[in-house]
């Protein structure tokens, strides 16, 4: 085993990994962190992803020591000090869960966008979450909460 | 069984010695867009990683007339690189079509050749662009042309023993024209039924050493070499370019699978190099 030191949502944590062990075990398995759920584990489906250094990834399928040292983001570290973040109070307004499993995923691959790219358009937004599949097919609700918290942090442009 | 290794390289001679000592028990790991799959599903089971994600493998520069990638550049960044949009816009395509954002923000370019896929998109890019490898052992290095890279599915002139260390796009004729397609299932996140990838240097009007590449048709990644020789020193028309999009498709040699079918691949991909060309001569 061997051993590995990650700052998870602004907390540092060390745990002892496996060599291939995924970063996604070691958020559910080792740091009980809930939210990046375990879906295709090929990383064709999106709901396990996260922030490794503001980039968005796959969990299930990065090597959880090429993050030693790095900084994990997941959804229970953007809402401050219990204040949800603009993206989850725009999914929870405009609908964008509905069962739930790929929320998550959604909100970061959003999160990502919004950093980058604060006022996209509706095709930029569907871009940035192609990757990132949901099964219920809420996509239209889901782009809804996307521009909706892109104009509450800002303002959208076209649509 | 005992306990697996990983070992992380700090420079690409790093992880030539670690391969030249551990051989065919050891892969290289970078972004792991693949391996770490193949690992999840237990196709491979390696006894050792090595990686190279943080080698210094990773930057964008030009030498002379060649454009220079490192092979541990994610292909996000690529994208992203005005050098590249300027030197070679047909790889900059290509790679908007490969993947998605998070798959991109790890997946390296080295890696989408190493892993030898026929339906790899990169190196249908490159074959157009007329692209080598610099691959590099721990006894020296040699360069490989993209085209005699490929020897057969997940099969590639790599040793075991050595790496690709940077990728070589020499700079393409003034007037050169490009363009890709690729059929996939869906637009995002889904590998190639058949891409297209063409390069056609003009020179005032007539074509001078054309590269007609297409990926996930054939064992590997193709150059229609026979096609693209039918347009060698010639004017675009439509009934040249309808014999070279035939010549292309019979150079194909497709696969029925959960994809697509051979049958519909080889037409594909007559059509795709046909509508290349002709928006090429408009």
């Amino acid at each position: 085993m061997y051993p590995l030191e990650l700052t998870v949502n602004g907390r540092s944590c060390q745990v002892a990994v496996d060599f291939k062990t995924t970063l996604l075990e070691v958020l559910r398995d080792k740091l009980f962190i809930t939210s990046p759920k375990v879906g295709c584990n090929t990383g064709d489906c999106g709901t396990c992803s996260v922030l490794l250094n503001g980039k968005l990834v796959r969990s299930c399928i990065t090597n959880a020591l090429s993050a030693q040292g790095k900084e994990i983001i997941t959804v229970e570290g953007i809402a401050k000090a219990g204040e949800l973040h603009p993206l989850q109070e725009a999914f929870h307004e405009n609908y964008g869960a509905q069962c739930g499993f790929c929320t998550p995923g959604m909100i970061l691959a959003s999160k990502a966008l919004l950093d980058e790219n604060p006022k996209p358009t509706r095709e930029e937004a569907k871009e940035a979450l192609s990757g990132n599949l949901c099964r219920c097919t809420g996509y239209v609700k889901i782009l809804d909460s996307v521009m909706a918290a892109a104009e509450k942090m800002g303002g959208p442009q076209g649509s | 069984m005992a306990e697996g290794q990983f070992l992380k390289a700090e420079s690409p001679q790093e992880a030539c010695a670690l391969l030249a000592r551990h051989g065919g028990k050891a892969r290289l790991l970078a972004g792991g867009t693949d391996l770490m799959v193949a690992l999840n599903l237990r196709q491979s089971s390696p006894e050792v990683l090595v990686y190279i994600g943080d080698s210094g493998l990773n930057y964008i520069k030009e030498e002379g007339d060649n454009l220079i990638i490192g092979a541990g550049t994610a292909l996000s960044e690529i994208l992203d690189s005005a050098l590249v949009k300027e030197k070679a816009p047909l790889l900059v395509e290509t790679i908007s079509h490969m993947a998605s954002v998070a798959i991109r923000n790890v997946g390296t370019i080295g890696g989408n050749l190493a892993n030898a896929s026929p339906a790899a998109d990169s190196a249908t890019a490159l074959l157009a662009l007329g692209a080598s490898l610099k691959i590099v052992s721990k006894g020296g290095e040699r360069t490989v042309p993209v085209g005699q890279f490929f020897t057969g599915p997940g099969k590639s002139v790599l040793g075991a023993d050595e790496i690709i260390q940077e990728i070589w796009i020499p700079a393409q004729a003034e007037g050169t024209k490009w363009g890709y397609r690729k059929i996939g299932k869906r637009k995002a996140q889904s590998l190639s039924i058949v891409s297209v990838a063409i390069c056609c240097p003009l020179n005032g009007g007539t074509c001078k050493g054309v590269r007609i590449a297409l990926g996930a048709v054939a064992p590997t990644p193709i150059l229609a070499v026979g096609a693209s020789a039918l347009l060698e020193g010639k004017t675009l028309n439509e009934s040249l370019i309808n014999e070279t999009a035939k010549a292309a498709a019979n150079a194909t040699s497709p696969v029925d699978d959960v994809r697509s079918s051979a049958w519909y691949r080889r037409r594909a991909s007559e059509a795709l190099v046909r509508q290349l060309l002709a928006n090429m001569s408009a």
